[in-house]
């Protein structure tokens, strides 16, 4: 299980069509739902809200990492939106977001997963890892950044 | 600079590991030296070292869950939000290092002795002691608080305020060997100690049926305090040894802490209480209280002095423990002459200091000993001890011999007038409640006897300083 694994070509778009957190939120959540990796949208919606109202988990920097633990979900998994024209998320530096990064865990995960997500989120601290977040236009771009 | 961090944050996913990060950038950044302990949904990782520590010079909190900063009293330290740290953590290492450390108790221009890293027995004791003495002080003074409410004949009052408060003080007196025995396994074997650690702290108390089971036909009573030490050992070396003998298949090493240790280390330390330990503990116990009960007049003066001497002879080391710590072994529902003397002894060696370093004897004490002295006088009627460790440490061929002699006064005073103390700690701000201490007055003739002899010791034998 490797960084990367966390991912998948199913699992992205490079342009979302949502235009409020709400919408995007539940955009993502598809994106999960049509890969198989959760069974039930609204109950993993709930927790990814719930962790919002703690505070919003738009880091700024156009970086918004919502993420829910719920046993509504099969398997650990992120699925990864762009959306290029920008969405008001809340963020702490009040700047719209455009990089998404829905993360799903199911309640009883193994190490393996959180270490993968541990380095994943360290990652986006990088300021050139984000600058490359923002150009690729393919999956293989994408992953590469994050072997 | 070097600092130390911790982060975390509910979920212990994301932000956690991305304050991390942040902090670790802007150090690197910014030319300082950063070790950051992530407290995450995998546990905590990068944990800090005491070595890490020592070497520390700020500290930094970012979380949104409660962490433990006890390890890290005494340095600064800035406690923010998880956010914080990946909004600012630039900003946030530069507060770091812009807060003053807390004050020392004493004057650091004084010497400050180094204290030795607590190890083995030693440390798993204090653990121990230390997360009873909670439960001895809210029961001490609950108890006391009954009896000044409903007379000496307090149980027989029912539905009163009084009854509830002496209902209350001795059910969290109950917990008390409980909690010694549990956080002394604890210490040993982490987590899983604290099962077995209870059981067998309960077993020795007789807050569970094994009064009954052992009564019949050898012993009666309980095998309280010291009993409770010995389960509580007992117990942390059990779970070490299970963890060491069991090997259990990857797959089902999760039932260990759950299913397996538990169940295993509580019922051998029941049949090995029941069995084989509780008897002879309970005799020894039960003959110790009736010794200690019948100790009278000079007797009860060396005991006392004894103690003293325990109490000032290294002032909050081993020696100061010891003896601390069989006083509150000794507290019992109504109070303990033992803890009395122990008491009024740990508070005499920094009063006799104070009194000869800012009255007595000004001539033969430094200006930045005299400040230090009147921070004695404030630590020794609160019974910190310690607050005698930086005279002591400069000159301990005079202050140690003349602070012992001053406690062993104290203490053979206190025994002889039988005064029995029901809390553990508190100095003089406890005494002024009702039935903390029996016969206040005799209490304080032996506290300010302690002192003088002390102070007057200390001021004959030190040299003038030439200044």
């Amino acid at each position: 299980m490797t960084t990367k694994d966390m991912f998948s070509k199913n699992r992205i778009s490079f342009d979302l069509k949502a235009s409020n957190k709400d919408e995007v939120i539940k955009e993502l959540i598809q994106l999960l739902y049509d890969d198989g990796k959760i069974i039930d949208k609204e109950k993993f919606r709930e927790a990814v809200l719930k962790r919002e109202e703690e505070f919003s988990t738009g880091i700024g920097m156009g970086i918004a990492i919502p993420h829910g633990k719920s046993n509504a979900v099969k398997e650990a998994s992120i699925a990864f939106g762009r959306s290029n024209k920008g969405i008001d998320y809340e963020s702490m530096d009040d700047k719209p977001a455009n990089l998404f990064f829905l993360i799903a865990v199911p309640e009883e995960s193994s190490d393996v997963h959180l270490k993968a997500l541990s380095e994943i989120s360290r990652k986006l601290m990088h300021t050139e890892i984000r600058e490359k977040l923002f150009k690729v236009q393919s999956f293989e771009e994408f992953i590469k950044i994050f072997e | 600079m070097k600092l130390v961090a911790v982060t975390s944050c509910p979920t212990g996913i994301a932000h956690t590991y991305m304050a991390a990060e942040a902090l670790q950038m802007a150090a690197k950044e910014m030319g300082h030296e950063i070790k950051v302990e992530t407290q995450g949904s995998v546990g905590a990782e990068n944990v800090i070292t005491d070595q890490d520590l020592k070497e520390a010079d700020a500290v930094i909190i970012a979380a949104d869950t409660n962490v433990d900063t006890s390890r890290f009293v005494g340095k600064p330290m800035v406690e923010v939000s998880v956010k914080d740290a990946i909004k600012d953590a630039k900003g946030l290492i530069n507060k770091a290092l812009a807060v003053k450390p807390k004050e020392r108790k004493a004057d650091t221009k004084m010497p400050v002795v180094e204290k030795k890293e607590k190890t083995g027995v030693y440390k798993h004791l204090m653990t121990g002691v230390s997360f009873m003495i909670p439960f001895v002080v809210a029961g001490g003074l609950l108890i006391a608080l009954g009896f000044a409410f409903g007379g000496i004949y307090v149980f027989d009052c029912p539905g009163t305020v009084a009854e509830a408060l002496f209902v209350t003080g001795k059910g969290i007196f109950a917990l008390m060997l409980p909690v010694l025995s549990g956080y002394i396994a604890y210490s040993i074997a982490d987590r899983p100690g604290i099962a077995p650690g209870f059981i067998g702290g309960a077993l020795a108390s007789g807050s569970v049926f094994s009064g009954q089971f052992l009564a019949n036909p050898l012993a009666s009573g309980n095998s309280g305090f010291l009993g409770a030490l010995i389960t509580g050992f007992l117990a942390g070396y059990i779970v070490l040894g299970l963890k060491k003998v069991i090997k259990l298949p990857k797959t089902l090493e999760g039932l260990m802490p759950v299913l397996i240790l538990p169940f295993l280390s509580v019922g051998i330390m029941g049949l090995i209480y029941l069995f084989i330990l509780g008897r002879p503990l309970v005799a020894i116990n039960t003959a110790l209280l009736a010794w200690l009960k019948g100790l009278g007049g000079a007797n009860a003066a060396l005991l006392g002095a004894v103690l003293g001497c325990f109490m000032a002879f290294d002032m909050g080391g081993p020696f100061n423990k010891a003896a601390y710590v069989f006083g509150t072994g000794t507290i019992v529902a109504g109070g303990s002459p033992i803890m009395a003397a122990v008491m009024v002894a740990g508070m005499t060696p920094p009063l006799g200091i104070a009194l000869a370093s800012t009255v007595i004897a000004k001539n033969k004490f430094t200006e930045a000993e005299r400040e230090a002295g009147k921070a004695a006088w404030a630590l020794g009627v609160s019974f910190i001890t310690e607050g005698a460790i930086p005279f002591a440490a400069a000159d301990p061929l005079r202050v140690i011999p003349a602070s012992m002699a001053g406690s062993a006064v104290a203490g053979a005073l206190s025994m002889i007038f039988g005064r029995k103390l029901a809390v553990p700690h508190g100095g003089i701000w406890v005494l002024a409640i009702p039935n903390v201490v029996t016969n206040l007055g005799g209490y304080l003739i032996a506290l300010v006897a302690g002192t003088i002899v002390s102070a007057l010791i200390l001021s004959v034998i030190k040299k003038p300083v030439t200044e």
